[in-house]
C-alpha cells in the first residue's frame, strides 16, 4: 500500500491564463480577470462582471471538429486542462502506465448551457402569452434543437471526454456541482493511490459560470446577495484545472518532477446551506492537529474527521463553548492548542525558520475565500488563534474569479506550486459556496 | 483496516413498487412497471411510454422533510422516500452514527423551462429574464443543483461523515454504492447510506432522450417495449425512481443484531475511452470493470454464480455486454443465470445500478433470480441463459451486477450471501 502521493502535473485553463506559473504570478501581482461579460449583457444582473477565459481555441487540443461540436465549453476546458496536466508531467498514457491503470476523478458544475443553445427551443415551445406548452414543445420546440444537445447537458460528459481524448480507462467517479465536490475528486484520487488501486490519477474539475443562465441560477441561489448589499461580491468565472497525482515511488522511478507531496487532507460537513467559514476554521485546526499528533505513526490517510475526535476548545469556538459545536453552519472540529507545541512536533517538520516560539509555521495559505465568502476571515482568525504562523496568504478567487467545481483543483494546484517554490508547508482550502469544506496540506516533495 | 461490509437496509421508490416487498414481488412475478406516461401530455412526442412511480405524492413527504421546502425537482422527493425507507429498514433512523457517510448518484438536472417561457418572445431573452428575476417575477428556480437530495437527506439524518454526489450517468447508482462500500471497508466510516435518484420523465428529459434514438417508440405496447437480449428489441424505456441501501461493517451489524441482506464483496469501475455516443462494441471497458470487481472481491470467474446485467434493451448495449461477460467469465458465462431487471423497470438512468444491486442482494437473501421478461426471440449474438421463463430458485453464493453509463463509465458490484 502506498502512503505518499505527489503532484507531478498541473494543467490549467483559467481567466488568468493557461500557464500555472503565470497564473500564480498574476495572482501574486494582484491582477484581476473580472470584466463585463463579452458574451451577454450583464447590466440587468446584480453582479455586473465575470471572469472569462480569453483566447481559448478548442482545436488546439482536439483534432476532431465533430467532437468539438459535441462538447460544451466546460468540456473543452476540461480536455485542454487534463492534456496540459499530462503534458506538464511528461506522462505518456500507455508507456508510463497502462491506460486501464490510470484513474480519473473529476468534478463538474451545474449544467452550463448558454441561453443561445436553448433559445429556439424556448421560443418554439411557448404560447403567445408566454406559457410553456408541452404540445408545442413536442411539435415544434423539440425539432428546433440538436439531437446531440443531451451530451452537452449530462454532467459526466466533460470528464468522459477527457477519458476519450487521453485514453484513460481506469477507476473513476464524477462529482457535482460545487467546490467541495471538486475537493472530493482530489481526495478520491489520493485514496485510490493510497489504497493501492492505482499508482496514477488525473483529478480536477471544470465549470462555466459566465453565461446568462448561470447568472440567473447563481442569483436565485443567493450568490449575488453581497453585490446587492455592498456592491461587491463573488465574480463568476470559468475554466478547468486538472492535476496529475502519482504514488511518489512510481513518480520517482520514471524520473518525474514532483511539485509537492499531498501531506494530508481532511473534510468537514456543511449543514443547512449556510456559510462554511467556521467549519473551515475547525478543519484547519483538525488537520494541523493530525499533522503534529504526539504519536504521529504512519502518514494519515485523507479522510473525514469524526466530530468527537478533536473537541473544540473555547479559543476556537466563536460561541465560546466547549466540545464539538453543531450549528446550522456545520460541524466544527477544532484542536487543543497544546497539540501544536514544540513537544509534539515531529522533528524538523512544520517549523518556520528561526522560530523561537516553537510554533508551527505555514509558508503559505491558499485561501478558499474572497470578499463575499466569509471563510477567508474565519480561516485567518482560526490560524491566528491557534498560534500558527502564516507567512503569506493567497486568495485566488479574487483574481481568477470563482471557478466553482474547478476551484478546488485550482487552489491545490497553486498550493503545490507554492510548496515547491517556498518549501515547508502550504495549506490549501477548498470550501466556497455549497458542498463540504476541505483542507489540503502540501509540502515540498 | 479492511472490514467485511454488509447491506442491512433497502429502500425502493420505483415503477415496480414503492417498498421492498412490492418491488421484489413484482420483479419475481415478471410484472412490468412501464405504461403510458401520465405525468404530462406526451401526445406530440415520439415516445409516450415510461416507467413512472405510480401513486407517488411528494406532498405526503413534505411534513417529514421540511428541509425540502417545496422542492420542484421530483427526483429529490423520490430519493427522500427511498432513502428514508432504507434507513428505517436498517433500524438506524434515530441512531445514524456520527461518522455516517452519504453517497448519492444522480444524472441530469431539471431545467424548468416554464420559468423561462414568459420571456420567450422578448427581443433580448437574457435581459428580460434578468429583469423578471430581479422584479420577483419568477415563481421558482430555473434549475435545482444536483446535490439537493444529498443535502436534504444529510441534514435530516445528521450525516456528518461525508456527503458525496456523483453524476456518473447510468453508472451513478452503482458507483455511489461502490465508493461508499470502499469507505466502510477501509474503516473510514461505520455506516454508509448510498443509492441514487432520478427522474427524467419531464418534457425536456423525455424529449432529449428520444432525440438520441435509444428509446423504444412502441407506444402501443408499453409492457413489452423493453426487451433486453430479444432479437426484435428496439431500444430502452425511460423510467424514474430511487433506490437506497444502508451498508455497515459486519461486526457492527452483528453487534446490533441487524438483519443482513447480503455482503458486498467487491467493486470495480472503468472507462470505455471510446465514444460518448456508443458503448465500446467489443465490451472491452465493461470487461475491465467486471475483472476489477472480481479481483477486488478476491474471487475468480468461476466463483460468480449469477449476473444482474445492465441489459438496457438497446441493440448495441446487449451485444457488447454479452461479449464482455463471455470474455470475463469464459465457459462459466454459459452455466449461470443472467437477469435483466430493466425488462420490467425500464431504465431509471442513475438509479438503475442501485436498483440492480439491491435486487441482487434480494436474490441472495431470498434465493430467487428474477426473470428477464419479453425475451421471446433469442438474438443469436446474445446466447447466454437470460432466465426468460420466470423466476428461478438460486442456491449460488455470489451475484455480479453491471452498470454502464453514457460517456463510457462502467461500474460493477459483486455481492455475496449474508455471512
Amino acid at each position: 500500500m502506498a502512503d505518499r502521493v505527489v503532484i507531478t502535473g498541473i494543467g490549467m485553463v483559467t481567466p488568468l491564463g493557461k500557464d500555472p506559473t503565470e497564473v500564480l504570478r498574476r495572482v501574486q501581482a494582484g491582477e484581476s480577470a473580472a470584466a463585463p461579460p463579452t458574451r451577454f449583457d450583464a447590466s440587468p444582473f446584480a453582479c455586473p462582471v465575470c471572469a472569462e477565459v480569453k483566447d481559448f481555441r478548442p482545436q488546439d487540443y482536439l483534432a476532431e471538429p465533430k467532437m468539438i461540436r459535441l462538447m460544451n465549453r466546460d468540456a473543452q476546458f476540461a480536455v485542454a486542462a487534463a492534456h496540459l496536466a499530462l503534458q506538464d508531467a511528461r506522462l505518456k498514457v500507455g508507456a508510463d502506465y497502462p491506460p486501464e491503470e490510470i484513474a480519473l476523478f473529476g468534478a463538474t458544475g451545474l449544467a452550463g448551457l448558454p441561453l443561445s443553445e436553448v433559445s429556439s427551443l424556448i421560443k418554439n415551445s411557448a404560447t403567445s402569452d408566454g406559457r410553456f406548452d408541452v404540445q408545442r414543445f413536442g411539435s415544434h420546440g423539440l425539432r428546433s434543437i440538436s439531437p446531440l444537445l443531451s451530451f452537452k447537458v449530462l454532467g459526466n460528459m466533460p470528464v468522459c471526454f477527457v477519458s476519450i481524448v487521453e485514453n484513460i480507462q481506469g477507476p473513476n467517479c464524477i462529482y457535482t456541482p460545487w467546490e467541495g465536490q471538486g475537493a472530493q475528486a482530489i481526495e478520491s484520487g489520493v485514496r485510490a493511490i493510497q489504497g493501492g488501486e492505482t499508482r496514477c490519477a488525473v483529478v480536477g474539475g471544470c465549470d462555466v459560470k459566465t453565461h446568462e443562465l448561470a447568472f440567473i441560477s447563481l442569483q436565485q441561489q443567493g450568490l449575488f446577495r453581497s453585490w446587492m448589499e455592498t456592491g461587491k461580491g463573488v465574480v463568476p468565472g470559468e475554466g478547468a484545472v486538472f492535476l496529475l497525482l502519482e504514488e511518489e515511488a512510481s513518480a520517482a522511478a520514471r524520473g518525474a518532477r514532483a511539485y509537492a507531496r499531498l501531506g494530508d487532507c481532511v473534510f468537514g460537513t456543511r449543514r443547512g446551506g449556510s456559510n462554511v467559514g467556521t467549519a473551515v476554521a475547525g478543519l484547519i485546526g483538525n488537520l494541523l492537529a493530525r499533522r503534529v499528533s504526539p504519536h504521529p505513526g504512519p502518514p494519515h490517510k485523507p479522510g473525514w474527521c469524526p466530530g468527537a475526535e478533536y473537541p473544540l476548545t473555547p479559543s476556537l469556538s466563536p460561541s465560546g463553548g466547549e466540545g464539538v459545536r453543531r450549528t446550522g453552519e456545520g460541524v466544527v472540529q477544532g484542536l487543543e492548542p497544546r497539540t501544536l507545541s514544540e513537544n509534539s512536533l515531529p522533528k524538523g517538520e512544520g517549523r518556520g525558520e528561526g522560530e523561537g516560539d516553537r510554533r508551527i509555521s505555514l509558508r503559505a495559505v491558499v485561501s478558499a475565500g474572497d470578499d463575499a465568502l466569509s471563510s477567508h476571515h474565519e480561516e485567518a482568525q482560526a490560524v491566528a488563534t491557534a498560534g500558527i504562523a502564516v507567512e503569506s496568504t493567497f486568495c485566488p478567487k479574487r483574481h481568477t474569479g470563482y471557478l466553482f467545481a474547478a476551484a478546488a483543483a485550482l487552489q491545490v494546484g497553486l498550493g503545490a506550486l507554492l510548496a515547491e517554490r517556498l518549501g515547508g508547508l502550504v495549506l490549501a482550502h477548498c470550501s466556497g459556496h455549497g458542498g463540504d469544506p476541505a483542507v489540503f496540506l502540501l509540502e515540498k516533495s | 483496516m479492511s472490514r467485511r461490509v454488509v447491506i442491512t437496509g433497502l429502500g425502493f421508490c420505483t415503477p415496480v413498487g414503492r417498498s421492498t416487498d412490492d418491488a421484489w414481488g413484482n420483479l419475481l412475478a415478471g410484472r412490468s412497471g412501464i405504461s403510458r406516461i401520465t405525468l404530462f401530455d406526451t401526445s406530440q412526442l415520439p415516445v409516450q411510454i415510461g416507467g413512472e412511480v405510480k401513486g407517488f405524492d411528494p406532498n405526503a413527504l413534505a411534513r417529514q422533510f421540511p428541509e425540502a421546502n417545496r422542492e420542484p425537482d421530483r427526483k429529490v422527493w423520490l430519493g427522500l422516500e427511498a432513502a428514508s425507507q432504507a434507513i428505517t429498514d436498517a433500524g438506524v433512523a434515530d441512531a445514524v452514527p456520527g461518522n455516517a457517510l452519504l453517497h448519492v448518484g444522480v444524472s441530469l438536472e431539471v431545467f424548468f423551462i416554464e420559468q423561462v417561457a414568459p420571456v420567450a418572445l422578448a427581443e433580448n431573452m437574457a435581459s428580460a429574464l434578468a429583469q423578471r428575476l430581479l422584479k420577483g417575477g419568477m415563481s421558482g428556480r430555473i434549475q435545482t443543483p444536483l446535490d439537493r437530495l444529498t443535502q436534504v437527506v444529510g441534514d435530516h439524518y445528521g450525516v456528518q461523515g461525508g456527503r458525496y454526489t456523483n453524476c456518473s450517468a447510468c453508472a451513478a447508482g452503482a458507483q455511489a454504492i461502490g465508493e461508499a462500500f470502499r469507505r466502510v471497508r477501509d474503516g473510514i466510516t461505520d455506516l454508509a447510506i448510498a443509492g441514487a435518484a432520478d427522474s427524467a420523465l419531464n418534457p425536456l428529459g423525455l424529449g432529449g432522450f428520444s432525440l438520441l434514438h435509444i428509446l423504444s417508440t412502441e407506444n402501443d405496447q408499453p409492457t413489452r417495449a423493453c426487451r433486453p437480449f430479444d432479437a426484435t428489441r428496439q431500444g430502452t424505456v425511460l423510467s424514474e425512481g430511487a433506490v437506497f441501501v444502508v451498508m455497515e461493517s459486519l461486526e457492527r451489524a452483528q453487534e446490533r443484531g441487524a438483519r443482513v441482506y447480503a455482503e458486498v464483496l467487491g467493486y470495480g469501475c472503468s472507462l470505455d475511452a471510446y465514444r460518448v455516443t456508443d458503448p465500446e462494441p467489443t465490451g472491452r471497458g465493461a470487461a475491465l470493470s467486471m475483472t476489477k470487481a472480481i479481483r477486488d472481491a478476491g474471487l475468480g470467474p468461476a466463483d460468480i454464480d449469477c449476473v444482474n446485467v445492465h441489459g438496457t434493451g438497446t441493440p448495441k448495449n446487449d451485444v457488447a455486454e454479452t461479449l464482455a461477460i463471455k470474455q470475463v467469465l469464459g465457459k462459466r458465462a454459459y452455466e449461470i443465470p443472467i437477469t435483466a431487471n430493466k425488462s420490467m423497470t425500464g431504465h431509471m438512468i442513475a438509479t438503475s445500478g442501485a436498483f440492480e444491486a439491491a435486487a441482487s442482494a434480494l436474490t441472495l437473501h431470498d434465493g430467487k433470480v428474477p426473470p428477464t421478461i419479453n425475451l421471446e426471440h433469442p438474438d443469436p449474438l446474445c446466447d447466454l441463459d437470460y432466465v426468460p421463463e420466470g423466476w428461478r430458485p438460486f442456491t449460488g453464493r455470489t451475484v455480479l451486477s453491471n452498470s454502464f453509463g453514457f460517456g463510457g463509465q462502467n461500474a460493477t458490484l459483486i455481492l455475496g450471501r449474508a455471512p
